[in-house]
């Protein structure tokens, strides 16, 4: 369980960029967090994440045996612990480029192996069997071997979910996970996420009140730095344009309608007549 | 001068020509002078460049223990850079006394403010999305270098170290010439016996050597560096 409690944060010129933010996370949801671009929201990650220090409030990590951990005032192998219950999830992915597909999974298990072993000889044989088990969760047990850079954008994103998956953490986090990647790959990457927060809370932030309607079991609205709506996933129109405001049209719309693929258009005049010019 | 002073060099070019070919398979042990002067090339690079690498860790903004650490630390490569040589080996044979050792730990030192600079510097532009991405797992800083950081600045420290290793064959001759031991020291005897014609037959051996070694390292370093061969 996640409890979020009256974070706030400032900058030094005096400007608030979180006021006081509360919400709490429990198991079995799916919580998208929605707000116009520079909201707040991915700073609130940060903040859980203990990336960006926040001046007051607190963030709290609450484990299925009892255990807590302090977010935002933790250091060194206590961060370090309660980083690694929590699996994140990137916009724009964060593998390895050069390092196997398996690798990039194997990763996300860095900090429970010890730290002499993961220097001389890394995984053992059943751990990378296990790290295969989570690349078939995302149907990507086929590429385990190839080089990571070589993939697409939906591809990567699958491999770091299965870099989280591999985590076994106690909470997912996802920054946006579906920003970097087309409507198709975007639904696909959705219905992964969906079936992890039985088991595991998510906790993402989103930019289509259209996926989180559908997906989402829950969602909570930024509005400059502070929680204007809490509750069912479906929003009203009136609610979007409360929360987006002038922003509300983009959302609605994320992507321009599909250019014709290169190739199918018609070439300029010239080209056309090519075909028939007397040389 | 060069007009006054031109006909020694005529003298001498005709001194040294034709080479003393025969020299080379004629006296005895001299490629283990060659093997010598590759040694020292190779343990030299090699040492050198690994000290770089740790040192560069400590001298780039992501991976430094502390700023403080890491400007004492460009500090050393730049004084070291400007530091020629055989000075450094003058003082090592203080230490060592004559020979190809000496030479060698010159040739460490000698690449450690050079390449730890180049080390340090593409260390600085790998990707940071992967290492916060380690550190996000729960990872220790030295985890992060190990997955995320060695993986993206791998290929160009080998490929470097590999440049390394054309730079001190050379620089391995001149120290040579200077007392070091190998070719560059056989080179300095024949001149100085002068047997010009011999050094000559060595001059000539010692280009083969360069541009022959220079082929095996590109050889080799293309065959290391394609994607995934390196982690």
């Amino acid at each position: 369980m996640l409890h979020v409690d009256r974070l706030t944060k400032s900058l030094p010129d005096g400007r608030v960029l979180l006021n006081g933010i509360s919400f709490t996370v429990s198991r079995g949801e799916f919580v998208g967090i929605l707000g116009a671009s520079g909201a707040g929201k991915s700073l609130t990650l940060r903040c859980i994440l203990g990336l960006t220090k926040a001046d007051a409030g607190s963030a709290r990590l609450v484990e299925p045996d009892g255990r807590s951990f302090e977010l935002t005032s933790c250091t060194g192998r206590n961060q370090r612990e309660a980083r690694r219950r929590m699996g994140v999830i990137f916009q724009g992915f964060n593998l390895v480029k050069r390092l196997r597909v398996l690798d990039n999974v194997m990763i996300g298990r860095l900090a429970q192996i010890h730290p002499l072993r993961s220097w001389l000889y890394g995984f053992t044989d059943a751990e990378a069997e296990e790290a295969v088990q989570a690349l078939r969760q995302v149907k990507m047990e086929t590429y385990a071997d190839r080089v990571t850079g070589s993939l697409s954008g939906g591809e990567m994103q699958r491999v770091a979910i299965a870099r989280a998956i591999f985590q076994r953490p106690s909470l997912f986090l996802a920054d946006e996970p579906i920003a970097a990647l087309d409507p198709s790959n975007s639904l696909a990457i959705m219905k992964l996420l969906q079936p992890l927060s039985r088991t595991t809370p998510v906790l993402g932030v989103f930019h289509q009140p259209e996926m989180t309607a559908r997906f989402c079991t829950r969602v909570i609205a930024i509005k400059r730095g502070a929680v204007v709506y809490d509750g069912a996933p479906g929003l009203s129109h009136a609610e979007l344009e409360e929360i987006y405001g002038d922003e509300l049209m983009q959302v609605l719309r994320p992507t321009p309608p599909a250019a014709p693929p290169a190739g199918s258009e018609p070439g300029p005049a010239v080209g056309l007549l090519l075909p028939n010019h007397p040389s | 001068m060069l007009v006054t002073e031109f006909h020694h060099l005529v003298r001498l070019a005709g001194e040294m020509l034709p080479p003393n070919v025969a020299l080379l398979w004629r006296k005895p042990g001299l490629f283990e002078t060659i093997g010598t002067t590759l040694a020292m090339t190779f343990l030299g690079t090699v040492t050198g460049c690994l000290l770089a690498f740790v040192l560069a860790l400590v001298a780039a903004r992501n991976t430094t223990l502390h700023p403080a650490l890491r400007s004492a630390t460009r500090l050393l490569f730049g004084l070291e850079r400007a530091t020629p040589n055989f000075v450094v080996l003058l003082v090592l044979f203080i230490s060592f006394g004559y020979g190809p050792f000496a030479a060698m730990i010159a040739l460490a030192i000698g690449s450690i403010g050079m390449f730890g600079k180049l080390f340090a510097d593409a260390i600085e532009e790998v990707e940071a999305g992967p290492c916060e991405a380690v550190e996000l797992v729960g990872a220790g800083r030295w985890q992060v270098i190990r997955y995320a950081v060695m993986p993206q600045v791998l290929p160009v420290v080998v490929g470097r170290s590999f440049y390394a290793f054309d730079v001190n064959l050379r620089a391995a001759i001149a120290l040579g010439v200077y007392g070091g031991g190998g070719v560059g020291f056989e080179l300095q005897l024949a001149m100085k016996v002068l047997r010009y014609a011999d050094a000559f037959a060595l001059i000539l051996l010692i280009i083969l050597l360069i541009t022959g070694m220079e082929r095996v390292s590109d050889a080799v370093r293309r065959r290391l560096l394609p994607q995934g061969v390196l982690k």
